[in-house]
């Protein structure tokens, strides 16, 4: 079902952008180990510490050996050390991680449902009221950029109704557990999720109307009606469904860009995800924390490019044969 | 046209998914504001806790030689740990010592500790704790520290110890007996990576809070009191740091969500008629005009002089600050600091007399633009983009009196790099730490692109030397004041301006700025003296 010559090219675009990674710090001017490092190391660095790092990224060898010796520490999922954070940048971004996720994750399941049943509906009735209103609605709010309906959001429900939280994505030390704790951090994410939202669906309800529109013309759809078979049914289940392949592709390519997408609106809200990780590493020049987050995007965007693959035969069979 | 536009009415559905996705969001909506309503009557009656809030959050792990090496990290590692000795919001207050001498014959000092202090973890305090924390900052050294100042530390009893100095030392209280915490013997003793120690031990101090919790990812930390510190319980139980973004905190303040935080000149007038209270630093910062003294024409004392006189420093408080700053003083020195010298050269703004100079210096006018040998003035200044309306000025100003400015805006470490190669004519530069004057040191002869690098005055360097070692405060109070003079007769540097910083709290806790600044000056009104029921003596 998924051919060799499909993982192949997966391997070879991972690793291309290793090699980037390795590149880039390396043909920057001056010290390698500051490029590496980040100036921040240069306070903190002791000679002792000097050699050990040297010895370490085989700086001292040639090139080839220190790209093996690049590769073998991050096979031990060692992504370097953060002198800013004074922790691993591994461990750094993995505790921003799960709240870019969650962020992410939210805001591509409703904007793309979303998108697709407002698309289907709107394809099914279009030129009708609902639809024009819908089209130019959705348009006028995805031409915005997100960080703007962010902050419009925020001195609206949170500084001015005061009904939403400022910043954050918990309430520090509220003592919440279990299902207030879980209301808290909903309570925190519905803003920006609400922005996000507003500025994606947009997206994927234009798509899916789009084919939509294109689906309704065909033959077999007068065939499904003279069948007799329901309005919801035919919506659903053989126009709709078609409908789905490029919105699906769509999606698949979004989360790994959304990862970094998020930036403004985590800045907005001050919400500990990796976009405002991204964003402190480049204020304090914290070079092994920017490239551990491109490292970990650029896997991000060929694991869901992977799930895109897969999901495709599942939702579209005629992909299975077309291999 | 094909179109599928006809309808059977009969099996038209009435649940349509757009009216359900519509409800599902209300419903969504609802809950969240359910949540709200909950959480602000809820609300239990709680230990009295106090929250301050900036928009960076995470200062790194509160143990000594964890926390970032920024202000804000000590102080949250403050609150942990003491020092020997500490200040209030006038001057030095006994803390882990109780009483001290200076013997000049020895160069040494004996300090009385308290017998009455334990380690979190209930572990006595005494003179040999005091003896290892200055043994073990030899080998490794403490960030804040000049570890070779203290050359030896010798118990005497326990609870008295003596510190041996390399070399008279004026600021030792300020930079050392005041800022070195004290770390305990029986847990430190086995640390080899003090960088690496975030153990829950590296947190044990005998300081009147504990960490309860610290998070990274959120920048939050949360303070409980030590009920056993000697100078009694905390009066508040607990305190939170959190993080805000800055556009946010005054809204924050307003709505009671946070007790303190730091706030831009342009709300003050909003916090005040909201209820709060500001309180203001005094001065401790200030932005310089950096020039190139060992590169023609700007090595002429004269023309230096003759660029103070062309900028109107009044006017650009005014028009770049906004008002919401001090002129500068040509000495470097605030004239609301106990150092200065009301006698220092102040070079009035005064056009024609900065002409006058550049005529006296063989400079011609010529279409507006002084020129010497055929040559049009020009000169280049540099700045990181923050100072952009600074420079504009600046620029703007020069050009006026016939000096013509090639003003750029580069990358802060490019123009840092610049500065420290001598490859510029003129560049702006912010600095702190204008408490103690040790700092002139460090920003006149020191070495780096923050020091105007100026060893060319034998008298003004002999001078910066003996107020360091000088251990009588009048004598050192008057070398201080003829540093001032000569510096800003020679004027390697011109300081422009000292911004005004505040910061809007509800009155709950007393905060108040620390005389010269926390420990080794830190301009942040968060004293853990603020947040005892007892004050020292």
């Amino acid at each position: 079902m998924f051919s060799i010559r499909n993982l192949a090219l997966y391997l070879i675009a991972m690793f291309i952008i290793l090699t980037l990674n390795f590149l880039l710090p390396r043909m920057m001017p001056g010290d390698p180990l500051m490029a590496i490092y980040g100036e921040e190391a240069l306070v903190q660095m002791t000679p002792a510490l000097k050699a050990e790092l040297v010895e370490r990224f085989a700086l001292d060898q040639p090139w080839w050996q220190q790209f093996a010796a690049y590769l073998s520490t991050l096979f031990t999922g060692d992504l370097g050390y953060s002198y800013y954070y004074n922790a691993p940048a591994l461990e750094v971004i993995l505790g921003r991680l799960p709240w870019t996720l969650l962020l992410v994750g939210t805001t591509l399941i409703i904007s793309t449902f979303g998108g697709i049943i407002l698309g289907i509906e709107s394809g099914w009735r279009r030129s009708s009221l609902q639809d024009k209103s819908l089209l130019t609605g959705l348009m006028v709010l995805g031409g915005f950029p997100d960080f703007f309906l962010g902050i419009l959001l925020l001195i609206g429900f949170g500084v001015t109704w005061a009904i939403f939280p400022l910043a954050g994505a918990i309430t520090p030390y509220s003592g919440f557990t279990g299902a207030a704790l879980v209301l808290d951090v909903l309570h925190h994410l519905f803003l920006p999720v609400t922005a996000l939202i507003l500025c994606h669906v947009g997206a994927s309800y234009l798509l899916t109307r789009n084919t939509m529109v294109t689906v309704l013309k065909e033959p077999y759809m007068l065939t499904a009606r003279a069948k007799g078979l329901s309005n919801l049914v035919m919506r659903y289940r053989h126009a709709g469904r078609n409908a789905l392949l490029p919105v699906i592709t769509r999606t698949g390519i979004q989360l790994g860009r959304m990862i970094t997408g998020v930036l403004f609106v985590e800045i907005v809200f001050a919400y500990p995800g990796l976009g405002y990780l991204t964003y402190e590493a480049l204020l304090a020049r914290d070079y092994p924390v920017l490239q551990g987050v491109l490292l970990i995007v650029a896997v991000f965007v060929l694991i869901a490019n992977f799930l895109v693959d897969l999901s495709y035969s599942k939702i579209d069979p005629r992909i299975r044969y077309a291999h | 046209m094909f179109q599928v536009r006809y309808k059977i009415p009969h099996l038209k559905t009435r649940i349509s998914p757009l009216k359900v996705s519509l409800a599902l969001l209300t419903l969504a909506l609802l809950c969240c504001l359910l949540v709200t309503a909950c959480s602000k009557t809820g609300q239990p009656l709680e230990p009295v806790s106090y929250t301050v809030a900036d928009s960076t959050g995470d200062w790194g792990y509160p143990s000594p030689y964890t926390h970032y090496g920024r202000g804000p990290g000590y102080v949250r590692m403050s609150f942990l740990f003491d020092t020997l000795v500490w200040k209030d919001a006038s001057d030095f207050v006994p803390a882990l010592a109780k009483e001290w001498e200076y013997i000049s014959a020895e160069n040494a000092y004996i300090f009385k500790l308290r017998d009455d202090v334990t380690w979190h973890d209930g572990v006595e305090f005494t003179a040999e704790d005091v003896v290892f924390t200055f043994n073990y900052t030899k080998e490794h050294p403490f960030q804040w520290v000049d570890s070779s100042i203290v050359e030896s530390a010798e118990a005497i009893d326990e609870y008295t110890v003596k510190l041996y100095l390399s070399k008279p030392y004026a600021p030792f209280f300020q930079d050392v007996a005041g800022t070195q915490p004290m770390i305990p013997q029986h847990i430190w003793q086995n640390v080899e990576e003090p960088e690496k120690f975030t153990t829950a031990e590296a947190i044990i101090g005998t300081g009147p809070y504990t960490l309860a919790d610290y998070s990274k990812e959120h920048g939050s930390y949360l303070y409980k009191a030590y009920d056993d510190y000697y100078l009694g319980k905390p009066s508040v139980d607990e305190i939170k740091f959190v993080k805000i973004s800055a556009e946010m905190i005054p809204a924050a303040l307003k709505g009671g969500s946070i007790d303190a935080a730091d706030i831009p000149p342009e709300v003050v007038s909003e916090m005040e008629e909201a209820g709060l209270t500001i309180i203001t630093a005094p001065y401790s910062w200030n932005a310089k005009l950096t020039i190139n003294h060992q590169k023609e024409p700007l090595s002429s004392k004269q023309f230096r002089q003759a660029l103070a006189y062309a900028i109107d420093r009044e006017a650009l408080v005014q028009i770049t600050q906004r008002g919401h700053a001090l002129a500068g003083s040509p000495g470097m020195i605030p004239p609301t600091s106990a150092w200065y010298n009301p006698d220092t050269p102040q070079y009035e703004y005064d056009q024609a007399r900065s002409k006058q100079l550049l005529e006296g210096l063989g400079y011609e006018m010529k279409d507006g633009y002084f020129t010497k040998g055929g040559e049009e003035l020009e000169l280049e200044l540099i700045a990181p983009a923050d100072y952009k309306e600074v420079g504009q000025f600046i620029k703007q100003q020069l050009e006026a009196v016939g000096i013509k400015i090639d003003f750029r805006t580069l990358e802060e470490k490019t123009v840092d790099a610049k500065v420290e190669a001598w490859d510029f004519d003129l560049s702006i530069y912010g600095h702190g730490g204008l408490y103690d004057p040790s700092m002139l040191n460090k920003v006149i002869i020191g070495k780096g692109f923050i020091s105007a690098r100026y060893t060319s005055n034998e008298t003004l360097n002999e001078l910066l030397e003996n107020q360091i070692t000088e251990m009588d405060q009048g004598k050192r109070v008057n070398i201080v004041r003829q540093i001032q003079e000569l510096y800003a007769e020679d004027l390697p540097a011109l300081t422009l301006y000292y911004p005004n910083w505040y910061w809007a709290h509800d009155g709950s806790v007393e905060l108040f700025y620390t005389n010269n600044g926390i420990a080794f000056g830190i301009p942040i009104p968060l004293n853990k003296l603020a947040f005892m029921q007892y004050k020292p003596m």
